[in-house]
């Protein structure tokens, strides 16, 4: 099945706007982030810690509603995961 | 009742929400945390806009890299308390209301004392922990928060009402990390604007808040977009606090 990855922010520049991931049927978000973090390559840093984590402070949506890094529901074909760094300054 | 002046000042807004939405402007008190990249368009056009009194707080002065997005500073003033800098224009821009500047780091000491009174708190902040403090005393007063922040070309805001939305660490219970963050003044010109016209609607009543929604900017991109956001039940800071 797909999902639809939209990044935004610094995360647009490194992994591109709207990104379709194939996922085998019955995966999790865990399976995503796996597809995001070879794709980002050398800049994963930004976007994943030392040991391949989503990192603490990046937000992670599934159609619209936050989720966990390490939610264990299974996805479904269509579904739509955004993921974006909140930002500091002012 | 408004004055004649005050009527002929805010004539073209008052098409919009009415004397009676002038009153509340002119009755609101708004305290503002920071006079920087977001704090001098959101007191701008807030003081404009006939809010009765702001109270604006800011610990700097005014340095040369600050002038490509603080728009209240000018050359002249380097080196002024950004406080007093941006009371002179505020002033000018419109004599008809209060406006105190503070030149005062927000702590734990003062924080209670710098909100008191207020009707609406502006986070014009540019670190999370005092945005966390903001948080924790806006819950505690009962008071709104009206978030914003940048970075580069991006920004986020939302509106959050004590006990009715997600509070700042519902939605972001890890800070981003710190650092100088790169900014062109545009972003904080957009972001600080959608807050103040947050303020202005809370205030007059008039449209939808961005209550339980947050809204990101991606100038790069040229696009908004809006996300659901929810209390979490176990949020240390507002999880037991749930009211009718």
């Amino acid at each position: 099945m797909r999902v639809r990855v939209k990044a935004f922010a610094r995360f647009r520049e490194i992994l591109g706007s709207d990104i379709p991931i194939e996922v085998p049927d019955g995966a999790t978000m865990a399976a995503v982030l796996v597809a995001l973090r070879d794709r980002a390559g050398g800049e994963s840093d930004a976007i994943f810690d030392e040991g391949g984590a989503l990192r603490a402070h990046v937000i992670l949506m599934r159609n619209g509603k936050r989720v966990k890094r390490d939610d264990s529901d299974a996805l479904a074909d269509g579904d739509e995961v955004a993921l974006f760094p909140p930002v500091a300054g002012g | 009742m408004l004055t004649e002046q005050e009527r002929e000042r805010y004539a073209r807004q008052i098409l919009l929400f009415g004397e009676e939405g002038q009153e509340r402007l002119n009755d609101a008190k708004v305290f503002i945390a920071g006079a920087g990249g977001l704090g001098c368009p959101v007191a701008l056009y807030l003081a404009v806009a006939g809010v009765g009194e702001i109270r604006l707080v800011d610990r700097d002065t005014v340095d040369r890299t600050n002038l490509n997005r603080q728009v209240l500073h000018w050359e002249s003033d380097i080196s002024e308390l950004k406080a007093r800098s941006a009371e002179t224009k505020l002033r000018e821009a419109n004599p008809d209301i209060q406006i105190e500047a503070l030149a005062a780091t927000i702590d734990e000491t003062n924080v209670r004392d710098l909100i008191a009174g207020a009707d609406l708190i502006v986070d014009a902040m540019d670190n999370f922990p005092t945005r966390y403090l903001l948080n924790r005393e806006a819950l505690r007063a009962g008071v709104p928060l009206l978030h914003g922040a940048i970075r580069g070309f991006d920004g986020q805001v939302t509106t959050i009402v004590p006990g009715r939305t997600a509070c700042l660490e519902c939605i972001f219970p890890e800070a981003p990390p710190a650092e100088v963050f790169p900014v062109v003044g545009t972003t904080p010109g957009i972001i600080g604007l959608i807050q103040a016209n947050e303020a202005i609607k809370y205030i007059t009543g008039t449209g939808d808040p961005l209550l339980n929604r947050l809204l990101l900017w991606d100038g790069l991109a040229a696009t908004l977009e809006t996300f659901t956001v929810e209390r979490r039940p176990d949020c240390p800071v507002c999880g037991g606090e749930v009211r009718p």
